[in-house]
């Protein structure tokens, strides 16, 4: 008989926390993905597939083929190939770990790379380093997908004719001997700090003193006369600021720096109510990973934020009396844009009650006078040289992209070095680079892989990825890292330092040698041999971090700067603003191909494999509704045209709830024309609308509904759980957790759970063993986990580490759309509003894995024991007793198993973008052979099994971690029995990944360790804890951190103390409280 | 109406079902001997493409295991020597024997001996090689008398069952660890004076007098005093034990 399990109905009042628009409309589609273990027909074969009694006869006729070939089923043959030579340090089977670094727009960040038998196969962040600390992010963990991508770049090509290295050098060579002066060259680079790369430039530039250098980076930061002096940046200093105010600024997010995570998160580690938190306000037009972790967001088109900046700084200037300040303000004739009087008010007062101790940050996006505005607000408000210090790098300074267009129009250019990115893909449109290159008569091209740019290039080099090259650079602290190849070239590719030191007359590099002559100058080691090695094995040059210089506000300059610049677009009632932001997954697009990255869904609106216009509800109903047959309401996925100046672009929308009115954000780095097989066909791309000048918002944008729809792979209504939101996302406020610090214990069902009547009880997690038992203490080890929802900020590092580490693979735009997309684990986003058409609502993101039940409901229905309960606690699968049954996802509460539907390790996932039914994973399985590239075999961490078809599997808590580390303590107990591991010696991937230091996890019976200190924390609470299913990972319940005064503050982490409503401290304080 | 069967057909529904029960009890016990790795596994022994012979190298010269398996103690697999291990020895030994053609060949191109490959796990097992002989348990108790082999043969059938039988009861395996590479060891060698001066009193031998020269210890009182004193735990129900 099917019992179905009354789950408490959501609070007819008060707070709701949903996931979708859907779910607030209790639409079908989503009770099918909150009942069914699968959306209906999802584990049916399906649309373009065979239909069930087709597959029968297929397979009938199949297996009976199959026995007439029975006689070769003996074991074959295998060999055992030892190394003629013994390897240095390898001893097969062992993994080694090397220190490396990977290079960014914003630095270098300091990493370790775990090689398997001379492959590498996992990226962690350098614990050793003092900034990076031992994390990474998605960029890092996927570069290792990037290494094996069998879509690289193989072949060195000139003129599309495949030709070999020693033609090129040839070639080369004639280019460099009759280029003279070098006014005939040009170069176009990537950003990049490697001194080594300064001192190559250094040399062709005293050999070729009239060469063009240009850098183009479509994503960095709008160049802003510092208003601190030449080449002086200031960096924040979170760790310092009590409250914070960023003008669409994503620090958390797309301009995070090494460390500002961690440095933030610090001052949002509550361990208990006397813990000061700081306070985080940001105004923005769409929803970010740093909107989701504030305590006060206000929505803003991106134009309208300096305006926003002025009207600010006119409060600050009167509290703080500072009449330079006051000056600019009265000096620009302020727009007619009504803001809320209160917020800035309010928000003003907090700032200045603060003085020395807040920040002020605007986005690197924003308009050169914007960035002065707020320097300026930082000055009066006491922040420099406290929450803000001087950083000063010396990089030799280049041309832009369209200074180099200007030359190559002139005919001065004969050779054009272009070496990694794509600028004709992401030129700015008014620059025509594909016709200005091919003006040009020879065109180098380093490049990773065959795009946009390649065909247009004389000669196509294989660019070598970093982890396959000696090289060195710095990290954004300014501290001197290595990069230190693991592998050779895997197709013979060539480094950016390999066709400089070419271009400077050096042989090509063999080894590290021009590194070493770069680190020689740089340490100055009295004795070469020990500091380069202890160079190599810590990963970066020890003290060598920039110092702080001494920074200064050039107040008159500033002022003339904001005084001349400042504008504020005006916008129209129909007229929109279009704001390009960095994907959060493939950056500019350089990621394009990165399946890890795709498969991800975006941390905001949950979107995979696509980009996607993101527009307000309110702006989607006046925009498509009118246009929609029959009454059907506005959808994700319907299309609208973009219509800016002559430029167009036709592209699905996003409802976005938490974006602003009159504003439409579309992620860059997609609709690429030549890429490799997993990004082709994926999203649209939106460069051809963005100029030079307005190339991060630009106003005046028509927007016409086309009536057409697009399927978009959305994965936001995937996985829901029963039981309400808020009894899952649990947070209060800080004046909720003064009064009572165990708020989230008896939140929402969790004070009506009735005494335990069972007649089997389980013994407690702490103290799992009976101590009169035989053999007593002989397994030491429990295992659990804290996820503190305070310092999540939802930006699935963690999903890509996991992926990467358990060898799960993806699935496919289509799968997705299907629900079986295969991550283990899954970070769930909320909204959180009290009115569903609030237009505000706030976001808290949820990390979500295997929650390791001790009353585990999969493991009872499982025929086969194939999910059966380890003594240490873990829920184990056993993937070679499953059959597939799927009872075990059937009954999991937390919709965490995931289920092979296809071989999706041995067919091509991507083949099957047509849907057809011989491509991909629909080919007839029996008669196609099976198999995958040998390099994406490369990638697999060897200490998991890579699943087949019919298996199901989940997250193991890296059971193979755990295992490695006991095998470790009991190889070295030998002939004793002290094999406890010792506390917090090893975590899981997603743990070691985590930015924000947000995932804990560890053995909670040993005291010592961070997770069982942990778990004492009031703050702590179980997932469905009325269903007694006594889960090991626990979460602590996010605090936000409001100020009472604040319009709207009442509503601001309104956790639901019960579902019996009750009268919030805010409310009733700001009602005391004379305005 | 006559009847159309003959009266003798009567039976014939239990004929059938006794041939069937006959039949399928056949088919059980042949597919319970055969297909096992006991049948299937045990005894093979492959021609090599260098025909060494244990027997030489560790029973007659009195080689360690770990010369050439150098990494059993530290790493999961336990590893094959490479070609600078076998010439080590055969640059000065045995220069001219044809049969170690493959080796110097080796060495010379630098292309490894392929050997071919006995014992294997499945793909879903994680089988540690360091975990077995640092806590007690010989290389013999899986490979046999491999020192008494002229040509390398699966000995004993490594199937789940046999893996479980230990890991459920380990004291049938385990031994001093300076025995571990010493494959003709019997436990009645073990000087039990000195085995209780190290271990204490040995498990499970109450009433005997080891002071008397024909008492010998037996190897269910070494291993279980052994287990006792390291606490030997071997995963026998937790499945990730092996399975990741």
């Amino acid at each position: 008989m099917k019992r179905i399990f009354e789950h408490p109905s959501e609070p007819l009042t008060g707070r709701k926390y949903w996931r979708s628009v859907g779910q607030l409309a209790d639409t079908p589609e989503f009770r099918g993905w909150l009942e069914r273990e699968f959306p209906q027909g999802a584990s049916e074969i399906q649309g373009g597939e065979v239909s069930r009694r087709n597959f029968l006869k297929l397979m009938g006729a199949s297996t009976a083929l199959a026995g007439l070939g029975l006689a070769a089923c003996r074991r074959p043959v295998m060999h055992l190939v030892p190394f003629t030579r013994g390897v240095e340090w390898s001893i097969p089977g062992k993994p080694l770990f090397f220190t490396t670094a990977r290079p960014t727009r914003r630095g270098y960040a300091p990493l370790v790379a775990t090689t398997h038998d001379g492959r590498p196969t996992k990226i962690e962040g350098n614990p050793l380093h003092p900034v990076a600390k031992g994390t990474t992010d998605l960029f890092a963990q996927s570069s290792i997908l990037d290494l094996y991508d069998p879509d690289r770049a193989t072949k060195i090509t000139n003129a599309g004719a495949v030709t070999d290295e020693a033609a090129f050098e040839k070639a080369l060579d004639g280019i460099l001997k009759d280029a003279g002066d070098g006014s005939g060259l040009g170069f176009l680079l990537e950003e990049d700090n490697s001194p080594t790369r300064q001192r190559l430039l250094g040399l062709i530039e005293k050999k070729y003193p009239k060469a063009t250098w240009a850098v183009y980076e479509p994503l960095g930061p709008v160049p802003a006369e510092t208003a601190f002096g030449e080449g002086v940046e200031a960096i924040p200093q979170f760790e310092k600021a009590d409250v914070i105010l960023s003008l669409d600024c994503d620090f958390l997010g797309a301009e995070a720096e090494l460390g500002t995570t961690r440095a933030f998160s610090a001052r949002r580690k509550v361990t208990s109510p006397d813990s000061k938190m700081n306070r985080l306000y940001v105004v923005e037009n769409r929803f970010t990973i740093t909107g989701g972790v504030s305590d006060h967001r206000l929505r803003l088109p991106a134009s309208q934020v300096g305006a926003f900046a002025l009207a600010l700084a006119a409060q600050i200037a009167d509290a703080t009396k500072n009449t330079a300040l006051a000056d600019v303000v009265k000096a620009i004739n302020s727009p007619a844009i009504k803001f809320d009087a209160d917020w800035i008010k309010y928000c003003a007062e907090d700032l200045v009650a603060a003085k020395g101790n807040c920040l002020v940050l605007a986005g690197s996006r924003q308009p050169a006078a914007v960035q002065t505005l707020v320097a300026a607000m930082n000055a009066s408000l006491g922040g420099i040289g406290k929450t803000l210090v001087g950083r000063k790098m010396t990089d030799k300074s280049m041309s832009t992209l369209a200074e180099l267009a200007r030359v190559i129009t002139d005919k001065k250019i004969k050779t054009l070095f272009i070496v990694g990115g794509n600028p004709v893909y992401n030129a700015p449109a008014d620059i025509p680079w594909a016709t200005l290159q091919k003006s040009v008569p020879t065109v180098v091209r380093l490049g990773y892989s065959q795009d946009e740019t390649s065909p247009l290039a004389t000669w196509n080099v294989p660019l070598a990825h970093y982890l396959e090259f000696w090289g060195d650079g710095r990290a954004s602290d300014g501290s001197y890292v290595s990069v230190q190849p693991m592998i050779l070239p895997l197709f013979g590719a060539w480094s950016e330092l390999d066709l400089l030191a070419k271009v400077a007359g050096l042989p090509k590099p063999q080894g590290p040698e021009l590194v070493q002559d770069t680190f020689k100058e740089i340490a100055r080691p009295a004795d070469f041999v020990t500091a380069w090695a202890k160079f190599l094995h810590d990963g970066f040059l020890e003290n060598s971090a920039v110092k702080p210089v001494p920074l200064t506000f050039n107040g008159s300059a500033a002022m003339e700067l904001i005084k001349e610049r400042f504008s504020t677009p005006a916008t129209g009632e129909d007229a929109y603003e279009v704001v390009f932001t960095q994907c959060p997954k493939l950056d500019d697009g350089r990621y394009n191909n990165n399946g890890w990255l795709q498969e991800i869904p975006d941390p905001i609106t949950k979107l995979t494999w696509d980009n996607a216009a993101q527009i307000s509800p309110a702006t989607a109903r006046k925009l498509l509704v009118p246009t929609l047959v029959g009454s059907r309401a506005a959808q994700d996925g319907d299309m609208v045209e973009i219509q800016l100046e002559k430029r167009s672009l036709t592209i699905p929308v996003i409802i976005a709830p938490g974006h602003a009115e009159g504003s439409v954000t579309i992620p860059l780095g997609y609709g690429r024309s030549v890429v490799g097989r997993v990004g082709v066909g994926t999203g649209f791309n939106a460069y051809p609308l963005r100029t030079s000048s307005e190339p991060y918002f630009a106003v005046g944008a028509r927007l016409r509904a086309t009536g057409q729809h697009f399927e978009l792979a959305l994965t936001q209504e995937h996985h829901a759980l029963e039981s309400r939101g808020g009894d899952l996302t649990r947070e209060g406020t800080v004046s909720e957790y003064k009064a009572k610090p165990d708020f989230a214990k008896t939140m929402g069902m969790d004070a009506h759970i009735p005494p335990n009547g069972s007649l089997y009880s389980h013994p407690p997690l702490d103290k799992p063993n009976d101590p009169n038992a035989p053999h007593h203490g002989w397994n030491p080890h429990g295992w659990g986990m804290v996820v503190d929802l305070n310092s999540c900020t939802g930006c699935s590092a963690c999903m890509v580490a996991c992926q990467a580490e358990n060898n799960i693979p993806i699935v496919g735009k289509h799968q997705v759309m299907n629900g079986r997309e295969m991550h283990w684990i899954r970070t769930d986003r909320y909204f959180a509003s009290v009115d569903e058409n609030d237009p505000d609502p706030e976001m808290v993101s949820q990390p979500l894995m295997c929650q390791h039940c001790e009353n585990a409901p999969c493991e009872t229905v499982c025929p086969v024991n194939a999910t059966v309960h380890s003594e240490e606690g873990l829920n184990v699968m056993v993937y070679n007793r499953c059959i597939g049954t799927r009872y075990c996802a059937n009954n999991c509460p937390f919709k965490v198993r995931r289920f092979n539907f296809f071989d999706y390790n041995e067919r091509d996932v991507m083949g099957g973008k047509d849907f057809g039914v011989f491509t991909g994973l629909y080919k007839w399985n029996l008669i196609t052979p099976k198999g995958a590239e040998d390099t994406v075999k490369m990638q697999k961490n060897p200490n998991v099994t890579v699943r087949m078809r019919g298996v199901m599997e989940k997250c193991t808590f890296c059971v193979q971690r755990i295992q490695e580390a006991k095998i470790a303590a009991k190889v070295a107990a030998r002939d004793s029995a002290e094999y406890r591991i010792p506390a917090d010696s090893f975590t899981s991937a997603c743990a070691q990944v985590c930015p924000a230091d947000a995932i804990t996890f560890g053995d909670i019976n040993n005291p010592e360790s961070r997770v069982a200190k942990l778990k004492t924390n009031e703050r702590g609470y179980r997932l469905l804890e009325y269903l007694n299913v006594s889960t090991r990972v626990s979460y602590l319940a996010r605090i936000r951190n409001p100020n009472p005064r604040m319009p709207g503050a009442e509503k601001i982490g309104a956790a639901m103390k019960s579902h019996h409503g009750g009268e919030k401290p805010e409310a009733a304080e700001s009602k005391k409280t004379p305005a | 109406m006559a009847n159309i069967f003959p009266r003798g057909s009567n039976i014939l529904p239990i004929k059938i079902v006794i041939i069937l029960v006959v039949l399928g009890n056949a088919v059980s016990a042949g597919m319970w001997y055969y297909f096992t790795p006991k049948y299937t596994r045990v005894g093979y022994q492959p021609a090599q493409p260098v025909p060494f012979p244990h027997d030489v190298h560790v029973g007659q010269l009195g080689m360690d295991c770990r010369y050439c398996h150098s990494f059993v103690e530290v790493a999961a697999h336990s590893n094959i020597p490479t070609t600078q291990v076998c010439m080590n020895c055969h640059s000065q030994i045995q220069r001219d024997n044809p049969k170690l053609a493959p080796v110097r060949d080796s060495w010379a191109t630098g292309q490894p001996v392929e050997w071919v490959q006995i014992h294997k796990t499945s793909d879903f097992v994680f089988f540690n090689h360091s975990a077995h002989v640092n806590r007690g348990v010989s290389c013999v108790s899986c490979h046999g008398k491999v020192n008494e082999m002229a040509v390398v043969y699966h000995d004993k059938p490594h199937s789940m069952d046999w893996c479980l039988d230990c890991h459920r009861a380990p004291e049938g395996a385990l031994r001093p660890l300076k025995e571990i590479t010493n494959l003709n060891w019997q436990p009645e060698q073990e000087d039990p004076q000195a085995f209780i001066a190290a271990y204490g009193k040995p498990v499970g031998s109450e009433g005997r007098d080891f002071s008397k020269p024909k008492e010998r210890l037996t190897q269910e009182e070494i291993g279980s005093t052994l287990r006792d004193k390291w606490h030997i735990n071997p995963p026998d129900k937790n499945c990730a034990g092996c399975h990741r």
